[in-house]
């Protein structure tokens, strides 16, 4: 493939590093503060087709594809790691879900809502203490007649209690481990759902993460997404599609970070000139500017692989693998080059330093990427 | 937990399990609150006035406890296991000690020492907005008016200096000398026109006090010149030289909770099979490596320290101690992070703030590259 990206492409792009000036720039201190979502933030995405960017047309999507909306988060990123990642899980997570998996009912319903900017999706997937369906708080899905009846908990919900529409992975088989689970498209005002309350992180604060309690939910049968059974590869490819867009956000959060301290560093003097003239400097922000190249790079290429339907898991393990260090790492460095004053919450730095470690998580239990990458070189 | 190192004296274990106990009393349970909040834990001198942990460094003829240098570091550690925000306060105390114990007459001694056997703070004040790492750089100037010295200037990232009872104050004295005009001074907080400016919000240490301040004609005594004018650098420099084994403490301190938060979550968390994390051998070696780091990170500032106290040179020791551990504790922090996923960067875990208090100790007390710088020095010297 080519990395040289087409007019169109560059457009979109344009409009969405304009978009995060004008409407992400004013929000992001607030956000940040708070923790609260940015409702007038992300319905102004919506107005601008983000949400649907790379969704079917036929469901009210933009059709832009997936490297166009890669481009979108991380334009975002560079500005807010939180807008950046309620896209995210919204886009990448929910809808990717429903436009994968869904029927066309489901489809017409809730990918449709979900492309326009009606509905705001989120992946309701892990549970405390255990891998998803293997702990003692997971939420169980019985079937009763035409409903399926939902009882548990879910935790670290991405843009939970601001999402319309879950998608909820419940075990449908306790007897048969991770090959019983299965996912289901849960209205987030459905009778016996709760938000149990909203979980302070580090950082991306304005994403919100919500732990969810399943009180005897009823879900039609209609709302089962993708079969019953099949939930571990939904998440799993959720996962790697979601990484890749991941990936973009430590990108752009690594880019900005870069360019900060690079102005930060041509203008500190100390010694008689500036900092950035000292070989010690130039390694750090070398090696971060290679290792973001080389990130975006795997990026675009794993997004180019999404958009030509080909596979791209190997792709997107090796970007969570690799990125979330990257990101860490230069952030580390760029602190590093701004000194105390980078250390203080005045300049960007300290933001864009929490927020890159929350990117990317590997999350823990049932997540290896090196597992998906092993497999392929011992094949 | 409770189980001293071996390798240290019968007295060093004594002070090891004493400030483990002080740590896991006063400091754990609140640490999370004043991180949130970033207010002063005042509280925290006044309880280790009381358990004999606060004038470490000051010695025994002056009222202090005067511990040998491998246990004062081993104190830091406990600290810092459970804050490092509340470790650079109580850590300050001992930064703020050594120029007097480097420089300092008896009538200096004890002027300053009184006040910090009382449980008073100390400070200290080096860096201005264009003097970092570049300290020759520092332009508060020293005026002699008759019998008493005139400063002028302003510092940055002073710690604990908001409520510091006595401080040390670096100004130049004869500015065209540049680093040969340095001196240092002592300065109690009641001197007219000393003022504190402004506070610094921070990423990481938040309960730790880092201000401005200003000085404007502020006098003191003649007396209170430490040693003589231009040896200010000097000063500066062998300060640095015996806190950064302690600032390296306090990433030792980070790494070893880093590493006790990850294994508690490895044994506990359940993968797809219901077996814990740690069984997976990719997570076992990941810690077993952690493991390994947080100890050749501790020995480094004991073998260090161990040269200090038989009075051999240290200062390459110290720079290595510094840059290593440090080091360690941010990277440690962050394998911890790595292995626990979402629940790691939520506030439910200690180990976010790990991560973000980990960032500071390679820059303070001369950033990790400064540390290179002298290291690199004293290699190629010959």
């Amino acid at each position: 493939m080519s990395y040289t990206l087409t007019e169109e492409q560059q457009l979109i792009q344009q409009t969405a590093r304009e978009f995060a000036q004008e409407y992400v720039v004013p929000s992001v201190a607030e956000c940040d503060k708070t923790g609260v979502h940015p409702g007038e933030v992300v319905n102004k995405m919506a107005e601008y087709d983000f949400l649907g960017l790379y969704l079917p047309g036929e469901y009210g999507g933009a059709e832009a594809g997936y490297l166009s909306y890669i481009l979108t988060v991380e334009e975002l990123a560079k500005v807010s790691g939180a807008v950046a990642a309620i896209l995210v899980n919204h886009a990448s997570a929910a809808a990717y879900a429903v436009s994968r998996w869904g029927s066309d009912a489901q489809k017409k319903s809730w990918l449709t809502a979900m492309a326009k900017g009606d509905a705001l999706g989120g992946v309701a997937g892990l549970e405390p203490g255990a891998a998803p369906g293997a702990g003692a708080d997971r939420v169980v899905a019985v079937r009763e007649g035409d409903t399926y009846n939902l009882t548990g908990m879910k935790t670290y919900v991405a843009n939970g209690g601001a999402a319309d529409v879950y998608i909820v992975f419940a075990v449908t088989n306790p007897e048969a481990g991770a090959k019983g689970l299965s996912a289901f498209i849960v209205d987030a005002k459905a009778a016996g759902l709760k938000v149990n309350r909203l979980i302070g992180k580090m950082g991306l604060r304005g994403c919100q993460w919500a732990e969810l309690v399943f009180d005897n939910v009823k879900v039609p049968a209609a709302g089962l997404l993708g079969g019953e059974g099949a939930g571990a590869a939904m998440l799993a490819e959720i996962q790697a599609v979601t990484g890749v867009a991941e990936g973009a956000i430590v990108v752009g959060i690594a880019q900005a970070a870069m360019e900060d301290a690079a102005k930060y560093g041509k203008q500190r003097i100390q010694f008689g000139r500036p900092i950035t003239s000292f070989p010690a400097i130039q390694t750090m922000l070398a090696d971060m500017a290679a290792n973001i190249h080389l990130t975006r790079l795997a990026v675009y290429h794993a997004a180019d692989l999404v958009d030509k339907g080909e596979k791209f898991a190997v792709e997107a393990a090796m970007i969570r693998l690799f990125a979330g260090r990257i990101g860490a790492s230069a952030l580390i460095d760029v602190i590093q080059i701004e000194g105390g004053y980078g250390y203080s919450e005045e300049m960007a730095a300290s933001r864009f330093y929490r927020d890159v470690q929350g990117a990317i998580l590997k999350n823990s239990s049932a997540d290896f990427p090196e597992k998906t990458i092993v497999a392929e070189v011992l094949a | 937990m409770n189980m001293a190192d071996k390798s240290l004296t019968q007295e060093q274990q004594r002070l090891q399990l004493l400030a483990r106990e002080f740590t896991a009393k006063h400091i754990i349970p609140v640490a999370a609150e004043y991180d949130k909040s970033g207010e002063f834990p005042l509280f925290i001198v006044e309880e280790a006035t009381k358990a004999g942990l606060i004038c470490n460094a000051v010695p025994v003829e002056y009222g202090g406890a005067g511990y040998d240098s491998v246990s004062q570091a081993a104190i830091v550690e406990e600290w810092a296991y459970g804050c490092a925000g509340f470790a650079t306060t109580l850590g300050g105390n001992g930064l703020s000690c050594y120029p007097l114990l480097i420089a300092g007459t008896d009538e200096q001694k004890k002027l300053y020492f009184s006040r910090i056997v009382a449980g008073g703070l100390g400070g200290f004040a080096l860096t201005e907005p264009g003097a970092g790492s570049d300290a020759g750089a520092v332009a508060t100037t020293a005026k002699l008016e008759g019998d008493e010295w005139v400063l002028n200037g302003t510092k940055c990232f002073a710690t604990s200096c908001g409520y510091a009872s006595i401080m040390i104050i670096f100004a130049s004295t004869n500015p065209s000398l540049g680093v040969k005009g340095l001196s240092a001074f002592i300065v109690e907080k009641e001197r007219p026109g000393l003022v504190v400016g402004a506070v610094e919000h921070k990423l990481g240490i938040r309960s730790s006090n880092t201000v401005e301040l200003l000085l404007k004609n502020v006098r003191i005594p003649k007396t209170y010149l430490l040693g003589k004018e231009g040896e200010g650098m000097k000063i500066a420099m062998k300060t640095l030289d015996m806190a950064r084994p302690m600032v390296a403490s306090q990433g030792v301190g980070i790494a070893r909770r880093a590493l006790d938060e990850a294994i508690k979550f490895a044994k506990s968390q359940l993968d797809v099979n219901g077996k814990p994390l740690a069984a997976n051998q990719s997570v076992a070696f990941k810690l077993a490596d952690m493991a390994i780091q947080t100890e050749a990170a501790k020995q480094l500032v004991r073998n260090c320290l161990r040269l200090k106290d038989a009075g051999l040179p240290y200062t390459k020791e110290a720079a290595m101690a510094k840059t290593f551990a440090t080091d360690t504790g941010m990277r440690v922090a962050a394998e911890a992070m790595e292995i626990m996923g979402a629940y790691g960067y939520s506030q439910d875990s200690v180990v976010e703030k790990l991560v973000r208090d980990a960032k500071i100790q390679q820059i303070y007390e001369g950033t990790n590259q400064i540390q290179r710088l002298v290291i690199s020095g004293i290699l190629l010297k010959d």
